[in-house]
């Protein structure tokens, strides 16, 4: 039913991450200055990801760029002449360097995101709305007036709401509950205190969700060096092990918005975190650290209760009672994630859960963490990587 | 409105299996695609069934009625011809699928989840009419049924 375990278990490491000055670009972008661009984003946090492994460029024989920036060029301003190359979002970039090094096809490669997003003025909703080419549920809806990402999830999580019971109270936990992680985070762009009165008090974007469920947009960069789990142990002293990675998409009735706002992904997330932890064996109360893409806090009651962490239909009460920031009973985007640290389509959540792992997170770093599970449920593919030491 | 007229409102997207669906409309007679050979109702109008696969397909009147199954209302400008606050809703037609729409005349409780709602439509001030909904209990919306939407 569930498929067979995946061979990716324990195959590949990451050795090496880096990223951009995200607070530093942040204020320098705001001025209007235009620091560099999304290739440049990305050529700097490789040098950081590279510096962090302690490798040497000639060691790359693999090169995956994200979706934002042009795959040749990267490689060119990077010096890298691969064997094998591709292009992909956070989550499939590093299952696809698994299953590279898997088959032989390269054995160190270099995963790498840039984006100017935020001087370059590009929006998620509006006539440029991004993400329309792709997908046509973006631009179809548009002559009735649903016209950006952000109503998307709107509507997911009313119906949800609706069905579930979780108050706007509780959702706002995602974003209090982030914002205390990101003021434990120097390199965190959000830093200003928020509570659940503030949040409440905050203006709606697209009712019912207000502006601290919507992440934000910043620019910056992203690297991560992938290896085979036997040269990593060779290469470095905290290896961080793809433990076990799990998929489900939902494509039927995609585009009329159905399988969110009829089912909210939930038979996709089960179905997925049965394929993860069956190939783990372990099970989410074995989990120290859940690293949810956010970029709406909508995102995170629907996976809690996806892959098991509380009951369908417990979200708003665990998030209330339980707890998800510091101190809480499970830690989720210990960064501050989208929301409040930097909204780098994924890619900060891979490097955040790596330096976890490490244990080298200062003032948010949870205390004997073991596995942490990455999360990414957006448009329509429910996906799973499962980190370990 | 100034001299410049009315803001362009978005097109429909008008892809090779789009236009039928849109002349429907245009007759006020919606009507959505029906499988030839399971008769499952699709949309978006597309080349095939999603379901058996079969490339048969007749164009077929829809009854009209639906529940709505979510809503949002906008707080954010996005586009001059939306102007805000403005609400969207989802709804579950009786013929399966799913439709983003608008409601004629919404009412201000807010409790829209699971209302009944029957068809309509409002012609836009640039000529296109667009399927939208009036709560059923309500019965035909007031004035003209090509009236501005609230």
């Amino acid at each position: 039913m569930t498929g067979s375990p995946s061979g990716l278990r324990r195959t590949a490491a990451i050795i090496g991450v880096g990223h951009t000055d995200w607070r530093g670009d942040w204020a320098r972008t705001r001025t209007g200055e235009a620091v560099t661009d999304s290739a440049g984003y990305a050529v700097r946090s490789f040098r950081n990801a590279l510096a962090d492994a302690g490798i040497f460029r000639d060691t790359i024989d693999g090169l995956i760029v994200g979706p934002t920036t042009a795959y040749e060029r990267v490689g060119e301003l990077l010096g890298i002449e691969p064997r094998w190359g591709g292009q992909a979002d956070a989550a499939n970039a590093v299952i696809q360097a698994a299953m590279a090094i898997e088959c032989g096809l390269a054995e160190t490669i270099a995963l790498v995101y840039g984006n100017d997003q935020r001087s370059r003025g590009t929006q998620y909703g509006g006539p440029q709305a991004m993400g329309a080419e792709n997908y046509l549920s973006y631009v179809y809806h548009a002559p009735w007036g649903l016209t950006s990402q952000g109503a998307i999830y709107a509507l997911m999580f009313r119906a949800y709401q609706a069905e579930r019971g979780i108050t706007d109270a509780e959702l706002g936990e995602v974003a209090v509950a982030q914002r205390r992680w990101a003021q434990l985070n120097p390199a965190a762009i959000m830093q200003k205190p928020l509570t659940v009165e503030g949040y409440l008090d905050s203006p709606f974007i697209c009712e019912p969700l207000r502006l601290p469920d919507y992440c934000m947009v910043n620019d910056g960069g992203v690297a991560l060096i992938v290896t085979s789990a036997d040269r990593a142990k060779a290469l470095v002293e905290r290896p961080v092990f793809i433990e076990a990675v799990a998929r489900q998409d939902v494509n039927l009735r995609a585009s009329s918005l159905e399988p969110r706002v009829t089912e909210f992904y939930l038979p996709a997330q089960q179905r997925a975190a049965a394929r993860l932890f069956d190939s783990a064996g372990i099970g989410p109360e074995d989990v120290d650290l859940v690293q949810i893409y956010d970029s709406f806090s909508v995102h995170v009651p629907l996976a809690l209760e996806g892959y098991g962490y509380c009951a369908v239909g417990d979200a708003g009460k665990f998030l209330r009672e339980a707890g998800i920031g510091p101190g809480g009973a499970l830690p989720v985007n210990s960064s501050g994630g989208h929301l409040s640290e930097s909204y780098m389509q994924g890619w900060n959540h891979q490097i955040e859960s790596v330096r976890q792992l490490r244990g080298e997170c200062g003032a948010r770093q949870i205390p004997r963490c073991r596995y942490v599970h990455y999360s990414s449920d957006i448009a329509g593919k429910a996906i799973s990587i499962l980190y370990g030491r | 409105m100034e001299t410049g007229g009315a803001p362009a409102c978005p097109s429909p997207v008008m892809g090779v299996y789009d236009r039928p669906f849109w002349d429907s409309i245009q007759a006020r007679r919606c009507a959505l695609q029906r499988c030839g050979q399971c008769g499952t109702f699709r949309y978006p109008p597309g080349p095939v069934c999603g379901s058996c696969l079969s490339l048969d397909s007749e164009w077929t009147p829809i009854s009209g009625c639906g529940e709505i199954v979510s809503w949002v209302r906008f707080h954010k400008q996005y586009l001059p011809a939306f102007p805000i606050p403005y609400e969207v809703i989802a709804v579950r037609l009786a013929e399966n699928p799913v439709m983003i729409s608008t409601l004629a005349a919404p009412p201000s409780d807010g409790r829209w989840i699971g209302r009944a709602v029957t068809l309509t439509y409002h012609r836009r001030d640039d000529g296109l009419v667009l399927p939208c909904f009036t709560l059923a209990e309500s019965g035909r919306p007031e004035g003209h049924p090509d009236a501005p939407l609230a």
